[in-house]
């Protein structure tokens, strides 16, 4: 999946070392740039209503307006990657190009459709919902959303190893970017729409995962079930929480049967697994990742987007034993990085009812939730002792 | 096997089923009980019957645009709704489940109409309280929950035509009717949140007349709907020791007297002192078989039931069948409440109160005491308020003769 380029882009060149000490006390050392961010924005308030009349008759922004902007925006990006950790340095304060790990690279203006920038205020609401999923505003469902998760998470782990995770790093990027095209779009930066897609920015190769998710790229819906897939998810409602009883059982008697063999045992394995699998058809469907009815035993193969799951492993018998211990931070994340698919499914339902396909960027997103999620029950009921990595797919 | 024994069969199932019948048929209303014939107006305001007669209209008008909006969607979709199979990604019985849900979806969408502008007449009638969005949400649900029952039924039906292909019905309808009894079961225990105590008084009255009709155990219960419609309802429920007798809270608000309401408790006495549940069960059971059979036949050349393109026939097949059904239903459905009713003059002794009742349910209800004879005949389940004021009367004139001549 290679979207073509953003004409905001994201450009990440951080070696993931943290400097404790600055890390210990971040959120404070970062106060003077949020009072300055927060004068610049008054400002930028005023000159956003100037530069949308201009841009109106021009028919594009004025360049003053253009270089004013970009640099809030990108200043921007700048206190919110040091502020979430996902950057090391202290930020200079005016958001100069090419000075910072976690950089925006800004297009040069363009013409745009005076519609779209007459309009522009109301269309950019559905991105700034999601981007407020995304870094935990109104609307974040998960608390600090998927940006405050990270950078609470990554801010201990980063104390401890003098690292930040890799997988962290990623989703900070990700949703940064996110936020960032969002406010570029509105700003009138560009008349391209922000990308949910995780696809870019490339950072490191994720790991070679043992669980694994395959999204065929078909945007088609069919609109009546669109309308009705609330409903129709019923039935596998039903049957979800019937299964998951067993699966309850099955996963307790799989932590007892790996804390005395070290491995999995290969039914029980499998019986989990294909509730994972079942698991992550259902979700792709209601939330619109797929446009087909799934089926109701979770056989691999069956569905458009499916989560492979590798054959049990040798695991360490410490990991099993505190396993729910360990994967609280997963959780936390995970449903953090949910409040943000909650939304991007909610715009995908209005999308694919009107148009009867969903967006790519849309599709993505759901795609990348799903697996980190297919990793975080894969790794509770011990279908693999690898840590879910919650970076976006390459 | 062999010609002659399975017609042997065939002919004594037919008698069976025609015995069946008969045996539900019966009540214990008097033969020969002569009902005078009543003028409306003798009871009724002009004013009044004409309300009524409009009210009562444009509702049956309406019912039958839903039921021809009914049939219509099903029949377009019974030729062409096999084309969703291709949203699915299920195996045959969930690729069913689907068809049959979206059958649902779609008759749901043309019918809203009609139950929009249901609602509007009741709220303009002061007969509803309910908001339209409140309306549509509720419905919204209501469809969840029949999403799933036809997901059961499919789940029986279809699992049972992979092993047994066309011959599925015959074990389908006992499945059917098992069910059936199970929900009826039930249905007081998933009611019971929504129910309490009567107060004592009335309690008190309620024990004395079940206990005239053998039926002291089933306690009553009073559920809070007055939020919603001013109607008022009242409902047996349960089998055996889940049996229960609950008066909806707008029978309640002075509007009927003590007596009325006891009239009420004793119909609904009347209908579990005669184990009426049991033979709307047995009834139910009388279709469930032939209707199940003509479906497996019907859908032969689709494959049978076990196919899942087969759904949207066997759903449209299973509609016409029920409406079909329909009048002699309501004429079996006319005799148990009109049996329950004779049941509560027997145990109330007041058919003064009872006449009372039934003209509120004009006045109140609005209830066409003379509903023209094709609506009657397709949809009332109910005798006529007319009729039933006619059973008082006769019950009275039974009584006076009977003390004459002793
Ligand atoms: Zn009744």
């Amino acid at each position: 999946m290679e979207p073509e380029q953003h004409p905001i882009r994201l450009v990440v060149a951080d070696d993931l070392r943290r400097s404790r000490l600055t890390v210990l006390f971040r959120l404070l050392l970062s106060l003077p740039h949020l009072v300055w961010l927060w004068l610049w924005t008054l400002v930028v308030l005023l000159a956003a209503v100037v530069a949308w009349i201009a841009a109106l008759f021009a028919g594009r922004l004025p360049d003053p307006f253009h270089r004013f902007l970009s640099a809030y925006v990108r200043y921007g990006t700048h206190v919110a990657a040091y502020l979430s950790l996902a950057a090391n340095p202290f930020p200079g304060f005016v958001g100069r190009p090419g000075s910072f790990p976690v950089d925006l690279e800004v297009a040069e203006p363009e013409r745009q459709n005076r519609w779209s920038i007459f309009f522009r205020p109301i269309l950019g609401i559905p991105a700034l919902l999601l981007a407020a999923a995304f870094s935990g505003g109104n609307g974040g469902g998960g608390g600090g959303g998927a940006i405050g998760t990270s950078a609470f998470l990554g801010w201990f782990a980063s104390l401890v190893r003098g690292r930040m995770p890799g997988g962290l790093r990623g989703l900070l990027a990700y949703s940064i970017r996110y936020v960032a095209q969002t406010y570029g779009y509105l700003l009138l930066l560009t008349s391209r729409y922000p990308d949910a897609h995780p696809a870019a920015p490339v950072l490191e190769r994720p790991l070679d995962h043992p669980i694994r998710l395959e999204a065929r790229e078909d945007l088609r819906r069919s609109r009546l079930t669109v309308l009705f897939r609330l409903l129709l998810y019923l039935p596998h409602l039903v049957w979800l929480l019937l299964w998951g009883i067993a699966a309850f059982l099955a996963a307790i008697a799989n932590w007892f049967a790996a804390l005395v063999r070290g491995r999995p045992a290969p039914p029980l394995h499998r019986f989990l697994a294909a509730y994972v699998r079942y698991l992550t058809h259902t979700s792709a469907f209601v939330y619109l990742v797929a446009n087909p009815f799934p089926g109701f035993t979770g056989r691999p193969g069956t569905y458009p987007v499916e989560l492979l799951i590798a054959e049990p492993e040798r695991q360490n018998r410490w990991v099993t034993g505190f396993r729910l211990l360990l994967a609280l931070p997963a959780i936390l994340l995970l449903s953090a990085l949910n409040a943000a698919f909650g939304i991007s499914a909610a715009l995908a339902w209005f999308h694919s009812l009107v148009l009867g396909r969903t967006r790519p960027g849309l599709l993505g997103l759901g795609a990348y939730s799903l697996r980190y999620a297919g990793q975080v029950y894969a790794y509770l009921l011990l279908l693999t002792v690898r840590y879910p990595h919650s970076a976006p797919p390459a | 096997m062999p010609r002659p024994l399975s017609g042997f069969l065939a002919v004594l199932a037919a008698g069976g089923w025609l015995a069946a019948a008969w045996y539900l048929w019966q009540t214990s209303v008097p033969t020969g009980l002569d009902l005078p014939d009543l003028e409306p107006s003798r009871f009724f305001s002009r004013a009044t019957l004409e309300e009524a007669d409009d009210y009562g209209l444009v509702l049956d008008v309406l019912a039958v645009g839903a039921a021809a909006a009914l049939v219509a969607v099903l029949a377009v979709y019974a030729a062409k709704g096999a084309a969703f199979a291709r949203e699915s990604a299920a195996g045959r019985i969930g690729t069913g489940m689907l068809l049959g849900m979206l059958g649902l979806g779609l008759v749901w969408l043309f019918q809203i109409g009609f139950g929009v502008a249901q609602l509007w007449w009741q709220r303009r009638h002061g007969l509803s309280r309910q908001g339209y969005v409140e309306w549509l949400l509720g419905d919204w649900w209501a469809l969840g929950a029949e999403f799933l029952f036809v997901c059961l039924a499919l789940v029986i039906v279809m699992g049972l035509a992979g092993p047994l292909g066309d011959r599925w019905w015959l074990a389908a309808a006992p499945a059917f009717v098992g069910l059936t009894l199970l929900f009826a079961f039930l249905l007081p225990y998933l009611l019971a949140e929504a129910t309490a105590r009567p107060d004592p008084q009335l309690a008190a009255d309620a024990r004395r007349v079940a206990a005239t009709q053998g039926v002291e155990k089933v306690p009553l219960r009073v559920q809070e709907v007055s939020g919603h419609t001013s109607l008022p309802n009242a409902y047996a429920a349960g089998l055996g020791p889940s049996r229960k007798v609950v008066l909806w809270d707008t029978l309640l608000d002075d509007r009927f007297s003590d007596e009325e309401v006891l009239v009420v408790v004793a119909h609904e006495y009347g209908h579990h002192a005669q184990q009426h549940i049991w033979k709307l069960a047995g009834w139910f059971a009388l279709f469930a078989f032939p209707g199940t059979a003509i479906v497996a036949l019907a859908t032969r050349r689709r494959g049978g039931m076990r196919r899942p393109e087969a759904v949207p026939l066997g759903l449209f097949l299973v509609v016409v069948l029920q409406l079909l059904a329909q009048p002699v239903s309501n004429e079996f459905s006319r005799r148990l409440e009109a049996e329950a009713d004779w049941r509560a003059l027997e145990a109330t002794r007041d058919p003064e109160a009872a006449a009372g009742l039934f003209e509120e349910f004009t006045r109140l209800a609005l209830e066409d005491p003379e509903p023209p004879g094709w609506a009657y005949f397709f949809q009332a389940t109910h005798p006529s308020v007319m009729e039933r004021i006619a059973m008082a009367e006769a019950w009275r004139a039974r009584r006076e003769g009977r003390s004459r001549a002793g």
